[in-house]
């Protein structure tokens, strides 16, 4: 059995394949354990890892090339707090047109270089009203509400050997792992569920009422297409979703982008720091 | 989205050609709507076949022109016929008119449309100035590498519809005896009515009106600045335990009984904008 199991729209297929020799040709005999999509507040993690090869999504076949101001996408392998790891800088948003094989190309290639986790991160509007701006909170379950096809569904092919059916859930040991270990580092990591909409507007008044009247306790625009491939993988997730604006249904509040990226960076100081000493105390290399 | 401001400029030029002035406000005028257009002093009235990039109106009782002119001494654009996402258009190309309309100069977007009504307090035929909404379109007139020439990547939609006007139309209402509320508006994809459990779930997440327009131009509106105030008007009412089978003959009816009444508030609300906006 390959390690990336077996597709049957034989292009994405051929893809990955392509992908994936590509990079253990540029880095022979690494194995990564731990795939990180560098999202919001995990950013600044990408100068924190000993690169053994930091490569341009537009080398790297068929990857998606980002097409928007900013940095260009990169993949980057190396070790950090003692574990191989590799992460991606640069995200397919479905706001901005990407969808199907070529949005989920990147994490299948992390994942059919056979990391054994998953983590990702992203910023959210707060809807429970007990959380603040700033604040970290663990996905335990999501509500998918984009309204696409799923980056792991048939429109691509099945991604796993398993067909059919597959467990969606948040891994339980690595929510309680990184709690203890916020804990340890002097704050507390509550749990909510992530509620993924397209975007790219944020949402009005009558939809944050909804949403919480349907059990959601953040809202984002990303996550939830990444975190299914892994689960029809089997594959760990473990995702932490920053709070940058709780919403209040009741009073009009504007949110503003540069308000989000502002209380991302704040929140770095405990994310950054969490997700090293996670890895250095489970997955740390006998190496 | 990289290709819609080229396509903006070529539809105004044409539109310039006949009617070379600057609109206050773009007006869309939705299903069994369209008498408001008898109050407009018309000075010119392009069929959408030959403004560049138009789509054809398809919809039942949508007649297709672009009317500018007057209303209430106010220079005004109005779209007599709207696009629906269920005729299988794209939102980026519903909600085209909607920049033109503001790179032809207006200021404010009026919208109108026909609604099934869920709020047991509402009537046929009563009108609701639309307080916010809910997109369950299950898509977004702004997918896409954003155009920052036309709006920011992630908008704010804390405040859609402008407060002051729905206080303003709500006044016109009372002054005229016109019966009208205020509430939330959702919008589905259509083209089927929805099913009486469909019905109790829009109610349940806090919709008072279900429609099947009017949120993508008004998430384009608020994309390109323009302020927006919206009206819906009940053509039936959606009472999921007594349910009755949809009139599309009886819900034109009751539009069109509507429309005088949508034309006074509508009217009322552009004088007051005018008055406190310029």
């Amino acid at each position: 059995m390959e390690p990336f199991g077996k597709f049957e729209d034989s292009r994405a297929n051929d893809e990955l394949r392509e992908a994936i020799g590509f990079l253990r040709s540029r880095c022979p005999g690494f194995q990564p354990k731990v795939g990180i999509i560098l999202g919001s507040g995990l950013g600044d993690l990408a100068e924190s890892i000993q690169s053994v090869a930091s490569i341009s999504y537009s080398e790297i076949p068929g990857f998606p090339v980002a097409h928007v101001s900013g940095h260009a996408g990169r993949l980057i392998m190396g070790r950090l707090a003692g574990t191989e790891v590799v992460a991606l800088q640069g995200r397919c948003h479905f706001y901005e047109g990407w969808q199907g094989a070529q949005a989920a190309l990147p994490v299948r290639t992390l994942l059919g270089l056979g990391i054994e986790l998953l983590i990702l991160s992203n910023a959210s509007g707060g809807v429970n009203p007990r959380f603040h701006s700033g604040q970290i909170v663990l996905i335990d379950s999501h509500i998918d509400g984009m309204f696409r096809p799923g980056l792991s569904s048939r429109t691509i092919g099945s991604a796993t050997n398993v067909v059919g059916r597959h467990r969606i859930s948040y891994d339980r040991q690595w929510i309680q792992r990184a709690q203890s270990t916020a804990l340890k580092l002097g704050f507390s990591l509550p749990t909510g569920t992530y509620w993924a909409t397209l975007g790219p507007n944020y949402e009005t008044r009558a939809e944050y009422r909804m949403f919480r009247n349907l059990g959601a306790d953040m809202v984002g625009m990303s996550t939830v297409p990444e975190a299914n491939i892994a689960f029809a993988h089997q594959v760990d997730v473990l995702a932490f979703s920053i709070v940058t604006n709780v919403a209040n249904s009741d009073i009009a509040s504007v949110t503003d982008h540069a308000d989000v990226l502002n209380w991302s960076a704040r929140a770095k100081s405990q994310l950054l720091p969490l997700v090293q000493e996670l890895l250095s105390e489970y997955l740390q290399s006998d190496l | 989205m990289l290709d819609l401001y080229d396509k903006i400029q070529e539809a105004c030029a044409t539109i310039r050609k006949s009617w070379d002035r600057k609109p206050h406000a773009g007006i869309i005028l939705g299903t069994g709507l369209g008498p408001l257009v008898e109050k407009i002093n018309v000075q010119a009235a392009i069929d959408y076949s030959e403004i560049p990039h138009f789509l054809k109106s398809t919809a039942t009782s949508h007649r297709g022109r672009l009317v500018c002119g007057e209303l209430s001494g106010v220079p005004v654009i109005a779209m007599e016929g709207r696009f629906h996402m269920y005729e299988g258009y794209s939102l980026q190309q519903i909600t085209l008119p909607v920049r033109i309309m503001r790179a032809m100069g207006a200021s404010l977007l009026m919208v109108s449309n026909a609604c099934g009504g869920m709020n047991p307090n509402h009537r046929a035929g009563d009108i609701m100035m639309i307080e916010d909404h809910i997109n369950l379109m299950g898509d977004n007139p702004l997918i896409g590498i954003n155009d920052d020439r036309l709006g920011p990547r992630f908008p704010d939609m804390s405040e859609p519809y402008d407060h002051f006007l729905i206080e303003e139309g709500l006044r016109v209402a009372r002054k005229h005896d016109i019966r009208a509320h205020q509430g939330v508006f959702v919008a589905v994809a259509g083209p089927n009515l929805e099913t009486r459990a469909e019905y109790r779930f829009l109610r349940l997440i806090g919709a008072d009106v279900v429609g099947m327009s009017t949120v993508p131009e008004v998430i384009v509106a608020t994309h390109c600045g323009l302020r927006t105030v919206g009206f819906s008007v009940i053509t039936d009412m959606c009472l999921p335990d007594a349910l009755e089978a949809a009139d599309v003959q009886r819900i034109i009816a009751i539009a069109n009984d509507a429309a005088p009444r949508l034309s006074t508030m509508v009217t009322g609300v552009l004088e007051a904008d005018v008055a406190r906006n310029g």
